[in-house]
């Protein structure tokens, strides 16, 4: 089980997978919008979403669970 | 036993590693940004070539015996050394689509020179708008590189149709004269090989220099072979003055004056004549063998090295999306022999990398934008906001300025990297003296006498695009490079239409009218922005003074450091050098 986290304050611009989805090492999963600038969140190791956290638009704060990937 | 090494070797032999290969992800998706970056070469490629293939068509200039200028210079600069400048340079927009000159840094007979050259297929070699400020670049490279200047003039003179344009003026035609004149007092060498017919404004051209080397068919003089029919009484022509015209032009038989005979044999202006094209040009080298410069021993720190990872590499890592961050040091690494880096102070300032680096063994800095969120910074702001990469804040102008200071002192050229989205704004920025230290900053560049090179990597925005060594640095700046990717402007497009109608917007909405034709305006302008900004735009108007692939960055660097140490006008003995004990502590 990961959990990927914010690294920092901002909003969800996109969410790029669903639950259930296999991703791979290094795959794009959420782009965080702060300050005009996109910041891309990667799955650090391949697996299954199980669980999003976060809704498009959403504000999130740093260390935020943004997604879990099992 | 003899024994030899470079100087301060435990410094500069062997520095911090940077950088690491690209990850299997990091391929994969970046497969789009090179797309896009490709269709941005293509553009730029294509108005390339329609600037070389403008006027005269090569095929007849060759079939009536010359070279065209590409002609000269492939045969005149070394193989692979050539980096070509001002190429899209139309700041008047003309419409030849260039200056009528070609230029850039090169190599002849192993030495680097500023070379320019008429452009023989426009109006074969003629003054034309803009290509004043074109050469009044030139003469500014080889005057801050204290490198040679090569001339190959064909100058018809003052393309006549457009005069005022060319001619009068602060920084018109006759001023390249005066440059010229300048080089020569600062000692800088000025190598003229000269084709054709020069007169006027072409004679200057070619009797400015330092030394004159002639095709036998060539001329300079103060003026042409006379203009037929002399001034027309009537000021204005009709059917009988044109007739008289006709048969004035048909008797004409006077020879162009200051030919060969005359500045050879008699003024003996001329050093060499030779019968063939080459010939000159051959000259033009053997000349170059006699130009002073150093044994590159003499100030490399280690032996030349290619960066460990590929330059191709910065196709990927650079994104081609604006809003997307990347690591900087990363590019840093495709860039620095052996993708070594000395850092200055990595833990202050971090919205900046700035350090000592080897480029093909010789001893620059470097200094360029991160990029990214930057938590828990700027320290002024704490608990307000957080500060992003590509911004400039308190530390970061404070180290950049005490840098740029010690390069000086130590007089290690420096190479910007700049991805800039501006300075810090706001009350509290101001309270933290932000605009004070971005002056200082200029200040801090203009005292020293050291080249820069700037590279507007990505963005180059508001004043931040001035005070990193940009080509607002007249007296530092040797060339500032763009990439395919490059976008200069005061601000994005959307900020200033914001700016500029959001009042507007208000007023209208609270008088009850339609906000459509407003709304439209803005988007124009949000257009014109992004139309104007482009890399070809930069180029055109000078912004940058050339387009470059990304790969292409490195070779640059190589020039720029070559040519900056090949005869350098003030030397800090290596083993007297400040900066490198500095970051060592």
């Amino acid at each position: 089980m990961a959990n990927l986290v914010s690294p920092m304050a901002g909003n969800v611009w996109k969410i790029n997978v669903a639950v259930g989805d296999v991703v791979e090492m290094d795959d794009e999963i959420i782009i965080l919008e702060a300050l005009k600038m996109e910041t891309p969140i990667y799955a650090v190791d391949a697996g299954k979403v199980v669980k999003i956290e976060v809704k498009q638009g959403e504000s999130v704060s740093e260390d935020q669970v943004l997604v879990v990937i099992e | 036993m003899n024994r030899k090494q470079t100087a301060l070797r435990p410094y500069f032999e062997k520095m911090s590693d940077i950088g690491k290969p690209l990850s299997d992800g990091e391929i994969k998706r970046s497969e789009d940004n090179i797309k896009i970056i490709q269709e941005q070469e293509e553009i730029i490629s294509k108005a390339i070539e329609e600037v070389k293939n403008t006027g005269t068509p090569s095929d007849t200039i060759r079939k009536r015996g010359q070279m065209t200028v590409w002609d000269r210079l492939e045969y005149l600069v070394d193989a692979g050394t050539w980096c070509p400048l001002h190429t899209l340079y139309n700041p008047r927009t003309n419409e030849e689509g260039c200056t009528g000159v070609v230029d850039g840094l090169g190599k002849i007979d192993g030495k680097w020179a500023a070379i320019i050259a008429f452009d023989n297929k426009v109006m074969a070699g003629a003054w034309i708008s803009g290509q004043a400020e074109n050469i009044l670049r030139v003469t500014d490279l080889a005057k801050r590189l204290n490198i040679p200047l090569v001339w190959l003039t064909n100058c018809s003179g003052v393309k006549l149709m457009e005069q005022e344009n060319v001619y009068a003026d602060r920084r018109g035609s006759g001023a390249a004269f005066y440059r010229h004149a300048e080089l020569n007092r600062l000692g800088i060498p000025i190598l003229n090989g000269i084709y054709g017919t020069n007169p006027a404004g072409g004679g200057y051209q070619g009797i400015s220099p330092t030394i004159l080397i002639a095709h036998k068919d060539a001329n300079i003089a103060v003026g042409g072979a006379g203009i037929v029919g002399g001034m027309n009484p009537k000021g204005f022509f009709d059917l009988e003055s044109a007739q008289q015209l006709i048969n004035a032009t048909k008797g004409f038989k006077e020879k162009a004056p200051g030919r060969v005979e005359t500045h050879f044999d008699e003024t003996a202006y001329f050093r060499e004549v030779h019968d063939t094209e080459v010939g000159v040009l051959d000259g033009i080298k053997e000349y170059m063998s006699g130009m002073p410069a150093f044994d590159p021993k003499v100030f490399r720190v280690a032996e030349p090295a290619l960066p460990k990872f590929p330059v191709q590499d910065l196709n990927r890592i650079i994104a081609a999306n604006q809003k997307r961050p990347y690591d900087a040091i990363q590019v840093l690494a495709r860039l620095t022999d052996n993708s070594e880096f000395m850092e200055y102070r990595p833990e202050y300032g971090p919205e900046v990398f700035t350090g000592v680096a080897k480029i093909d063994g010789f001893p620059v800095g470097v200094i360029g934008n991160k990029q990214g969120i930057l938590p828990k910074y700027p320290e002024y702001a704490q608990g307000a906001y957080v500060g992003i990469g590509g911004k400039h804040y308190r530390q970061g102008l404070i180290k950049q300025s005490e840098f740029v200071t010690l390069c000086g002192r130590d007089n290690l050229p420096i190479i910007w990297l700049q991805d800039t989205t501006g300075i810090d704004v706001g009350d509290i920025a101001e309270q933290a003296e932000l605009l004070a230290l971005g002056q200082s900053l200029i200040y801090s560049i203009e005292k020293t006498d050291i080249a820069m090179m700037c590279v507007i990597l990505r963005k180059g925005t508001a004043a931040a695009h001035y005070i990193m060594g940009g080509p607002q640095a007249n007296e530092n700046n040797a060339f500032t490079l763009g990439t395919p990717v490059t976008e200069i402007y005061v601000m994005h497009g959307e900020t200033a239409a914001a700016a500029s109608y959001a009042r507007r917007l208000v007023k209208e909405q609270e008088a009850g009218n339609d906000l459509g034709p407003i709304i439209e305006k803005m988007n124009q302008m949000v257009k014109s922005y992004e139309d104007k900004s482009r890399p070809v735009f930069c180029a055109q108007r000078g912004f940058v003074d050339e387009i470059v692939t990304l790969p292409d960055l490195r070779k640059y660097c190589v020039a720029f450091a070559g040519a900056n140490y090949q005869n350098p006008k003030s030397i800090t003995p290596i083993h007297q050098m400040i900066l490198p004990r500095t970051i060592k502590g």
